[in-house]
């Protein structure tokens, strides 16, 4: 449902040009947990930025859902990004004047979504991350991961068919991280699809798929394809840990 | 450590200089408006003879029936009659005191060199040039015996002297007021002074006049004023024998009283003075009634300072007020987002106090530059108003009290302005911004 | 879409800047409306009609200082030399010139003086019959005075009985409207109207009956004499310069000052309010800038803080319209605090000013003009902004802090 054919991104800086990405293909499917990997500068923030139509991109094709993302508007592209796509950054990217409430609000309004109808999904989803109690307060109240979780709401509130994450972990210590990693397989049983961009090698071992993205162009390894946290602890021979 | 947080303040002007200059020019406009206002105000209200202003002082005498209603607040005349203004010129007290009377001439050498010109011409009594503290650059006053027997002679300034006699020592020379010959006695020292507080009558911001004859010639050689004459009833003058024994006001009088006794003394003086008046029946009034007023209360009474400055100066301060507002609402943007810099600093061992001082010498810094620009920008108020009307000539400039107001209104504006912002920063945990968000 | 709450809550929650602002935005509006107040009412009063054809007329003044001369057999042919002077419409003696903030006035009465009762103040001018040609002024009812009723004298022996009034004094005095041929008096001397003028008006815009003029046909020629002359409207500069020489050559025993025409006469009297027009403008027109400028700077400030913010914004989903209107919103929420708030102080301010000054009094008009037009003016102050802030790419969002 989401297919990028041979895309390319180039950035253009007085006498320098930079080709983040060349020919690069993707193939995602309904249902798919994808972590993106690389070294750094290599891309993989740009796949994602492209694939949420934050960034234009030069050449290639790129369809989402049926729609040919390169011929619709900015108008188009916000409207399309707001109903589909769900975004978790590495920053939490929390608007520090509002309260979680407002900050989870925030997509909502954008889609029309009538206050009622606002205020149900606000709390379910605060409810779902565990921090319904705290509606109320403002970000910098919250620790780091507290914080990403609020992000993770955000993101979740707007019932999105993608959910891009953006080293959701990254400003994590390793406990809030398993939480969180937690939390996104379990959206991504409820059926979202997810795709991750992440330098820890050991967080991208838990998302069935792997990408990695080298000198923009991809390789895919489907290194874990399938198999569940459980599955490869008891391979381990360790008690999976709850957190 | 000032030398070093003036560093630090310029480093940081010009790290945002967009924002830099539009704080600067926003102080330097609210000041330089605010210094044009104050400047002619000041130039207007300023006490024109500090030495002596509260030691001399001007008469108003009521001698209207009760209940007559004049043009001013309080219904007193603003001059006196002739038969006053004389009989107290020549009475034994005070010491020192004068009858004053504004009038003009045709000047001439009764020659075909010099072409006739008219001038004003300012008739007193002798006590007037010490009373006002007049120098003299040849010669003196009249005599005592010359203002008796209402002697021709003249005193004039430098300025008329040099006209007249090239500027040599004229004294005992000859010069024609209208078909009368008059001998010089004296020349004056150049009298420069915005306000022409001793006649504000006529013309509050005139000069004074170039020459001083002696009072006691109105009489004989009818000189009428130029000043204003106002009657309150109606005594069908036709001559002017007639406007000399009128009730007529159109002279004014100074008086010199060194101490609060003297001052008693003569208040008592002219009580008897008054009720005496009334007796003989000018005039009936229960109560005596006059305003013995010093030279600013004078000017006060006369509202020298007009309503219009009044006016402007306090919707200058106003618009001061905007801009530092203007400018607050900066400050705080600017502080706060350096506030994880701060963060840093404070955990490097800078103490609260030591992060306000810093950002008061900043916004110092800010107003002592808005301040200069601000000179800038007044003088070139000034000099607008100064084009528009000859009248503000002398009045519509920046004397050294003002220069130095300038940037002192407008380092004391900023340290305001600048101090919640800074107090803002300093108290701000460290802590908080050197988390990364 | 409006985001009002949200933009409130947060408005709120930042006090600071937003309260400066709402502070600017309030002494503006205050500021602005008393002073354009204030204007509107001094550019009346300079631009109202003094009934005269001012750039046809000019005056001045002649002090004769010869003890022998005749003052009254000169001046008669000092007249008749003016009136002869090509381009010349007419000349004559006056006590008084005026808009020239010198004169004489009285009050005129129903009776005598001496007996009391109601007068009106009045200016006066003293000339002969020749007064209304020479200052371009018409007659609305009956006629002009004769030259056999014009008294030439230097004493007060003999008084004309006639008087000339202009419709304003005639209606203060005579409210039925019947004052032609009725008697006034001038202390105690009767004089009967036998004309009625148009408006005209005395020697000093400023005082408290400005129109009411009379024109009493008494020359007392002296040796400070004024004269007026009226000329055709293009020739006057030229007979101005020669003026000075032509009544040298009349009589050299003279001395000629004063020279100026009627327009720069009110000028001259009207330059301090000219100057607090023109310094009021100034102050407003500056204040508008600096509050717009700071609106604008603010806004910038803000844009520029908020980066990250709006780069998120826009990735989650985000109009370019919806930042634009989300900056325009939190702006119009301070301007309209800042200009009700205004406006309750401007009514202050004014009722202040009118209490201790003679200003008008505040007409709601120009709180309500000054009000929409800050809010104008702070909207497009945003636009430009905001335009800018529209564009932030949604990629911002991704990019490491």
């Amino acid at each position: 449902m989401l297919s990028m054919k041979n895309i390319s991104k180039v950035y253009q800086t007085e006498k320098v040009q930079t080709h983040a990405l060349r020919a690069f293909d993707l193939e995602v499917q309904e249902g798919e947990f994808i972590a993106v990997t690389g070294p750094s500068g290599s891309g993989k923030t740009t796949v994602l930025n492209i694939a949420g139509m934050l960034e234009s991109f030069t050449g290639g094709d790129y369809m989402l859902d049926g729609v040919n993302v390169g011929s619709l508007s900015d108008n188009q592209r916000a409207d399309l990004r707001n109903q589909k796509i769900g975004f978790i950054f590495q920053g939490f990217n929390l608007i520090p004047d509002l309260n979680l409430f407002e900050n989870i609000e925030v997509p909502l309004r954008y889609r029309g979504i009538k206050s009622a109808e606002r205020k149900r999904r606000i709390e379910l989803c605060l409810e779902k991350v565990g921090l319904a109690s705290r509606a109320k307060h403002l970000p910098q109240q919250l620790s780091g991961g507290q914080q990403q979780r609020v992000a993770i709401a955000r993101a979740l509130a707007g019932e999105p068919r993608f959910l891009l994450a953006d080293e959701p972990t990254g400003n994590l210590d390793s406990l809030m991280a398993r939480q969180v990693m937690e939390l996104l397989e379990e959206i991504n049983h409820e059926g979202s699809t997810i795709i991750m961009v992440t330098h820890d090698q050991e967080l991208a071992r838990r998302a069935p798929r792997n990408i990695q993205v080298v000198d923009g162009q991809l390789a895919d390894f489907t290194l874990y394809q399938n198999k569940t946290m459980d599955a490869l602890a008891a391979q381990a021979g360790q008690p999976a840990v709850e957190v | 450590m000032l030398v070093h947080y003036i560093d630090l303040s310029w480093r940081s002007l010009k790290r945002t200089p967009l924002v830099s200059f539009l704080m600067i020019l926003a102080i330097a406009v609210g000041i330089g408006i605010t210094m044009t206002s104050l400047s002619v105000y000041h130039m207007m209200s300023m006490d024109p003879i500090p030495q002596k202003s509260s030691q001399l002082f001007t008469l108003q005498l009521n001698t209207t029936d009760d209940g007559t209603t004049l043009w001013t607040e309080d219904n007193m005349p603003m001059q006196l009659t002739y038969k006053d203004a004389m009989r107290l010129h020549t009475a034994e007290t005070p010491a020192r005191k004068t009858a004053s009377m504004r009038s003009g001439f045709t000047v001439h050498m009764n020659n075909q060199e010099l072409k006739p010109f008219l001038s004003e011409a300012r008739l007193t009594g002798r006590d007037f040039f010490p009373m006002f503290d007049r120098d003299f650059v040849f010669g003196s006053a009249w005599t005592l015996e010359q203002e008796q027997s209402s002697s021709p002679v003249v005193v004039i300034n430098e300025e008329l002297n040099d006209r007249l006699f090239g500027g040599e020592n004229s004294v005992g020379k000859q010069v024609y007021l209208d078909d009368t010959a008059f001998r010089v006695v004296g020349v004056m020292k150049q009298w420069d002074i915005y306000t022409k507080y001793y006649d504000l009558n006529n013309g509050a911001f005139n000069s004074p006049e170039p020459m001083f004859i002696p009072i006691t010639l109105v009489a004989p050689m009818q000189i009428a004023s130029w000043g204003n004459n106002n009657g309150w009833k109606y005594e069908g003058i036709s001559t002017f024998e007639g406007q000399l024994k009128s009730e007529t006001f159109w002279l004014q009088f100074w008086v010199e009283l060194s101490t609060a006794a003297q001052v008693r003394d003569y208040r008592a003086y002219l009580q008897a003075y008054l009720e005496e008046q009334g007796k003989l029946g000018r005039y009936t009034r229960a109560v005596p009634k006059f305003n013995i007023q010093n030279v600013n209360e004078w000017m006060e009474y006369n509202n020298v300072v007009s309503e219009d400055n009044k006016i402007l100066v306090g919707l200058s301060f106003l618009f001061l007020a905007v801009c530092l507002a203007n400018i607050l609402g900066l400050l705080l943007g600017k502080f706060l987002t350096r506030a994880p810099e701060i963060g840093v600093r404070r955990a490097l061992g800078a103490s609260k106090r030591q992060i306000f001082l810093q950002h008061l010498v900043e916004v110092s810094l800010l107003g002592f530059l808005g301040g200069v620009l601000g000179i800038v920008v007044a003088q070139l108020g000034l000099w607008g108003i100064r084009s528009t009307s000859n009248d503000y000539n002398a009045l519509a400039t920046m004397d050294v009290n003002m220069l130095l107001a300038a940037p002192t209104i407008a380092i004391s504006a900023c340290i305001i302005a600048g101090l919640y912002p800074a107090w803002l920063v300093c108290r701000t945990q460290p802590a908080i911004y050197l988390k990364t968000q | 879409m409006l985001e009002i709450k949200p933009i409130f809550n947060s408005l709120l929650r930042s006090k600071a800047g937003a309260l400066m602002l709402l502070v600017q935005i309030a002494l503006t509006t205050m500021i602005v409306s008393n002073a354009s107040s204030i204007i509107f009412d001094r550019m009346e009063y300079l631009s109202q009609a003094t009934g005269y054809p001012e750039a046809e007329i000019f005056s001045f003044s002649v002090m004769s200082f010869d003890k022998n001369l005749d003052l009254t057999q000169k001046f008669e042919e000092t007249e008749t030399m003016l009136r002869n002077i090509p381009g010349v419409k007419n000349a004559a003696l006056f006590n008084a010139v005026p808009v020239s903030g010198s004169g004489s006035a009285t009050g005129l009465g129903l009776q005598p003086a001496s007996e009391g009762g109601q007068d009106a103040r009045s200016a006066y001018y003293m000339a002969d019959e020749n007064a209304l040609d020479t200052l371009g002024i018409s007659l609305v009812e009956g006629r002009n005075i004769r030259p056999d009723e014009v008294i030439e004298s230097q004493t007060r022996e003999i008084l004309p009985k006639i008087v000339l009034i202009t419709k304003t004094l005639a209606d203060e005095l005579f409210p039925a409207g019947d004052a032609l041929g009725q008697t006034i008096y001038f202390g105690d001397k009767p004089l009967e109207v036998i004309g009625i003028t148009a408006k005209m008006m005395g020697p000093w815009l400023k005082d408290s009956r400005p129109d009411n003029v009379a024109i009493i046909p008494f020359v007392s020629a002296s040796i400070f004499q004024k004269i007026i002359v009226r000329t055709e409207a293009n020739q006057r500069t030229a007979i101005m310069r020669q003026i000075e020489n032509l009544m040298l050559e009349d009589h050299n025993k003279r001395v000629i000052t004063g020279l100026q025409g009627m327009d720069d006469e009110k000028q001259n009297y009207n330059a301090a309010d000219t100057l607090m027009l023109r310094m009021l403008i100034v102050l407003i027109v500056l204040l508008l800038s600096v509050t717009a400028l700071g609106i604008f700077g603010l806004t910038v400030f803000n844009i520029n803080k908020r980066t990250k913010q709006i780069g998120t914004r826009r990735a989650l989903g985000a109009r370019k319209s919806s930042i634009i209107s989300y900056f325009l919103v939190e702006n119009v929420i301070i301007c309209l605090t800042g200009t009700a708030l205004g406006s309750i102080s401007a009514i202050l301010l004014g009722q202040g000013l009118l209490d201790l000054y003679s200003v008008p009094a505040l007409n709601s008009l120009y709180i309500i003009s000054t009000v929409l037009f800050i809010i104008t003016i702070s909207i497009l102050s945003v636009l430009i902004p905001a335009n800018k802030a529209a564009n932030i790419s949604p990629s911002i969002a991704t990019r490491s802090i």
